[in-house]
């Protein structure tokens, strides 16, 4: 399942505000994506996901939006992906 | 994978291997899933090409404007062309003092701030050359020219506090809203309506401050009691003190992740490796201690020709000129003519001089490195109190910088340059200002 949090036209520090309070609600094994188009976002909300234990992966979805997509960083045994857990 | 995707009813679209891992596209029920490990390179996805050739084209009409303005004389292209150099800078790096001051206390990160202070050590010593290279002798009672020195005031602490306050609110200082506006951020328009009106209304009451406070102030200038030299190191001394503080401060929050520059594929050839480059510059973010370098490197050559940046002092000109229209002309202000810097007077009074240039030069530069990146888009805030934000956090910013004889380029990012003491005071305040911001937020939706 995946969360959505359309922080488009918000600028700082709403969409890292309200990304961290989602990333706090979230439910295991849920990956939360924000929507932003205010590019400060790319570098405030890695750093506040790393210290809540998420991943981060930035994707351009058009000009000039992004898709920031967080996910736990602990994969839950049932879901052995293979993945690197970084 | 699979085994995963049955067990969660996710279809697995699409997998793929970018330097070395796998990123899987999942959908289910119309949501759309991507997992990776790490950071996937920002790939040439829909881009909207007109935006690079309109970049073009405004940076084609920029030009006509420096040759016309070097016509009228007086180095006003230079200072053009300088304004333009900030704009573009500040808009690459998204350079932003608010979120200094701001993200200490939110996040307890002190990336933006670093890159300010590193910006103002570099400035530092290209201050001192130029001001001992105009007074050679700092240890008479005067002033280099042009440093920003203003009165140890009351005012000053109000004026850093409001400010503080109003740019944590409206989310960019004066600075960050003419290069957001530049971007297509709506909200930085209503701000920009709040400053050129904060600066009216302080211009208004001005006199009662000069009289009760400001204008009986001491003012300090560190060369006057100890030299350039000793001045100097002390400046520079206190900016390393800082930074080890902010380091200290950022560890009691947790990690703090590095600026990462964007990956992108191995470059082959020298095609490659010359689009690379072009993206690394006019595409992809800058890192904030490259902005605060390159801003503190220019604000030296600025200084060279007489004027450190600054900008409030321009706006409160615009401003004054649109109230007058409407019957509501500033009283001649006391003692105006005593203070350097970001006064409310401008630099030489009329509506077109250096820093009107240098500050229509930055917007102009921000709106060509916007469009170069394909980074403009018409912003509108989502929710109207925003809009109230914007405006009201515009009239504390202009109040703020008309007490405290500049904004945090005039009062603070020229200030604790030119060895003045006024720029540590109203750094201190700022933060106490943003401090409060940040306890303000939690009470908006």
């Amino acid at each position: 399942m995946t969360m959505k949090l359309d922080a488009r036209g918000e600028i700082c520090p709403y969409p890292m505000m309200k990304a961290v309070e989602a990333m706090r609600a979230l439910p295991d094994g849920e990956v939360l994506e924000v929507y932003t188009d205010h590019p400060p976002c790319l570098e405030t909300i890695p750093t506040q996901a790393e210290r809540l234990g998420f991943d981060t992966a930035i994707e351009e979805t058009g000009s000039p939006e992004w898709r920031i997509t967080l996910t736990r960083k602990k994969v839950p045994k049932t879901y052995d992906t293979g993945l690197p857990t970084g | 994978m699979e085994a995963w995707s049955r067990q969660t009813g996710h279809e697995l679209l699409q997998s793929m291997e970018e330097e070395g891992v796998y990123i899987f596209h999942f959908r289910r029920g119309g949501d759309n899933l991507t997992t990776a490990g790490r950071i996937i390179p920002r790939s040439p996805a829909p881009r909207l090409a007109w935006q690079p050739i309109l970049a073009l084209l405004v940076f084609a009409g920029s030009m006509t404007v420096a040759v016309w303005a070097s016509q009228i004389g007086s180095d006003l292209s230079v200072f053009w062309l300088m304004g333009m150099a900030f704009g573009f800078v500040l808009q690459r790096s998204r350079f932003c003092f608010a979120s200094g001051f701001r993200d200490l206390f939110l996040l307890r990160d002190g990336r933006v701030m670093k890159g300010i202070i590193a910006g103002m050590a570099v400035a530092t010593v290209g201050f001192t050359l130029v001001m001992s290279d105009m007074l050679p002798n700092a240890r008479l009672d005067v002033v280099a020219y042009q440093a920003h020195v203003s009165p140890l005031a009351l005012g000053l602490v109000v004026g850093g506090l409001v400010f503080g306050l109003g740019m944590v609110l409206a989310g960019g200082c004066v600075s960050g809203s003419i290069y957001r506006m530049a971007e297509g951020y709506l909200g930085s328009w209503v701000t920009f309506v709040g400053i050129m009106t904060g600066l009216v209304v302080v211009g208004h009451t001005w006199n009662w401050w000069w009289r009760m406070d400001i204008g009986i102030a001491p003012r300090l200038w560190l060369p006057n009691l100890a030299g350039y030299g000793s001045a100097m190191a002390a400046t520079l001394v206190a900016l390393v003190g800082v930074y080890i503080f902010i380091l200290w401060w950022e560890s009691r929050g947790g990690l703090v992740v590095p600026h990462r520059p964007a990956t992108e594929s191995p470059a082959d050839t020298f095609g490659d490796k010359l689009r690379q480059s072009y993206r690394a510059v006019f595409v992809h973010g800058w890192p904030a201690t490259t902005g605060g370098l390159v801003l503190g490197a220019l604000n030296v050559y600025l200084y060279s020709y007489e004027h450190p940046w600054r900008i409030t002092g321009e706006i409160s000109i615009w401003g004054n000129a649109l109230a007058a229209r409407i019957g509501l002309a500033q009283p001649p202000l006391l003692g105006i003519e005593t203070l350097t810097g970001c006064t409310m007077s401008g630099s030489h009074g009329g509506l077109l001089n250096h820093m009107t240039m240098s500050t229509l030069g930055l917007f102009t530069g921000a709106l060509v490195a916007a469009l170069l990146a394909q980074e403009y888009k018409l912003r509108v805030p989502r929710k109207k109190v925003r809009y109230f934000q914007s405006l009201g956090g515009g009239i504390l910013m202009g109040y703020g910088a008309g007490l405290a004889v500049g904004c945090t380029v005039g009062a603070f990012f020229s200030a604790v340059p030119s060895l003045a003491a006024n720029g540590w005071i109203f750094a201190i305040a700022l933060a106490g200002g943003a401090f409060l911001g940040t306890k303000a937020l939690r009470w908006l939706p």
